[in-house]
């Protein structure tokens, strides 16, 4: 019996979630197809650990496991594509572009925020593909997924703190990118 | 901390525009915000991008043959699948003959207009299923011997697509005990339901039942039952052409 409660307690903490989980693994991975595996990857470990699940946030439980897969899948199938950023943080804070904590006038209403306003979607994407994977997988969760910081602080597992300078970096990236780029 | 106080009013900015900030907290920031146009120039601009990335970037839906994958993969069987007819068939089978003879005499056919109304039943249900069909195909070819093997007579199966009323496919539908076969043929978009019922040809049926035109004839030992909300004119046409339509055309 336990092996149709387990199939019952899947079909109500996972399925549910399969939209979100193909979007974070479609950006994790870059790919459709890829992300397609790694799904069907995720949900068959998650159904194997479905007895310890604890009763918490489902959709953190299960974002937590696909992020997990598609990053062992990406290094078992695209070993070329994983790069290490341990130190990505501190090396960001030392380059952090003097502009960046100026102070002016000129700041508040600039052609820059025009341009990230008219961003389309494929300069949009093109430009959080660009973005360092911890960088990426916080802004998509947040800005895209809309999870909260726990929830992100849960699925990336990293404390809080750490989402809000990832996330705040990843943005900052974004909008030096596309606020920048040819007209 | 290495944190200026500059880098963590930044992530307070962010966390403001998130609303993850309690309201104490949230009132400093936006005081912060207020006396420093640097601040406010960057809230602009994140607000922004993230207005941006909403807008033009909603979650990508999966592809819609995914969940199937998944439930394959796992073994779990589609929740939303409601019984198909033969499973319900079987199911009602499987009760009549473990339950007490006072059901049983509940489904059996009682004498009369019964069968219309198990006919009618089986439309009906059939409409309000997600398919009021259980194998779909225009092709007699392929319907007819559908049902073989399954009951104990394949019906008889005309095409009437060239007279205007399509073959989608058939169903079993249950009456008393038996499993009967019902073809599904259209009307623009009118379901018509003929079932072909054994030894029923005695029964004298109403001309409708619930609003529902109802249509029986005979041949060959077997009751023809028509139903639809098709107007009875064009029923009255369809039940013409059924009987008159040689099979093998």
């Amino acid at each position: 019996m336990s092996g149709d409660d387990d199939k019952v307690r899947f079909g109500r903490v996972v399925l549910p979630h399969l939209g979100d989980a193909y979007a974070l693994a479609r950006w994790i991975t870059g790919h459709r197809a890829d992300a397609e595996d790694v799904v069907q990857e995720a949900c068959l470990r998650a159904f194997r650990a479905i007895g310890g699940f604890s009763g918490g946030n489902a959709r953190a439980w299960t974002l937590t496991i696909v992020r997990n897969t598609a990053y062992s899948w990406l290094s078992k199938n695209r070993s070329a594509v994983v790069v290490s950023v341990d130190d990505l943080e501190a090396t960001e804070r030392a380059f952090a572009k003097p502009t960046d904590i100026g102070t002016g006038e000129s700041y508040a209403a600039n052609p820059e925020t025009d341009l990230i306003a008219k961003a389309d979607a494929a300069q949009l994407e093109a430009a959080i593909a660009a973005l360092p994977a911890q960088f990426r997988e916080t802004l998509v969760l947040r800005d895209i997924q809309g999870l909260d910081y726990r929830e992100i602080a849960a699925v990336t597992e990293v404390p809080v703190g750490t989402v809000m300078s990832r996330l705040a970096r990843a943005r900052q990236r974004l909008i030096d990118t596309l606020g920048t780029r040819e007209r | 901390m290495t944190d200026t106080p500059n880098e963590r009013d930044r992530l307070l900015m962010h966390a403001y525009i998130d609303g993850e900030l309690d309201p104490a907290n949230a009132i400093a920031v936006e005081q912060r915000i207020a006396a420093d146009p640097a601040l406010a120039g960057e809230r602009t601009r994140v607000e922004a991008l993230r207005r941006a990335l909403q807008e033009r970037l909603p979650p990508e839906m999966p592809p819609p043959g995914l969940e199937a994958r998944v439930r394959r993969t796992v073994g779990v069987a589609a929740e939303r699948a409601r019984p198909t007819w033969r499973a319900l068939a079987a199911s009602i089978l499987v009760a009549v003959m473990a339950s007490s003879a006072t059901t049983w005499l509940v489904l059996q056919p009682a004498p009369g207009d019964s069968v219309a109304d198990a006919v009618m039943d089986g439309h009906l249900r059939a409409l309000m299923a997600p398919q009021p069909i259980d194998v779909a195909s225009s092709d007699r070819h392929t319907v007819k011997p559908w049902f073989q093997g399954k009951i104990p007579q394949a019906p008889r199966v005309v095409d009437l697509a060239p007279e205007g009323f399509p073959l989608v496919g058939g169903r079993i539908d249950v009456i008393g005990r038996q499993g009967v076969p019902s073809l599904v043929y259209r009307r623009r978009q009118h379901v018509i339901s003929v079932t072909a019922v054994p030894d029923s040809a005695h029964q004298e049926p109403p001309r409708s039942v619930k609003g529902y035109n109802v249509m029986r004839w005979a041949a060959d030992g077997i009751g023809y039952w028509a139903v639809s909300d098709l107007n009875a004119d064009e029923l009255a046409t369809f039940a013409r052409l059924f009987r008159e339509t040689p099979a093998d055309r």
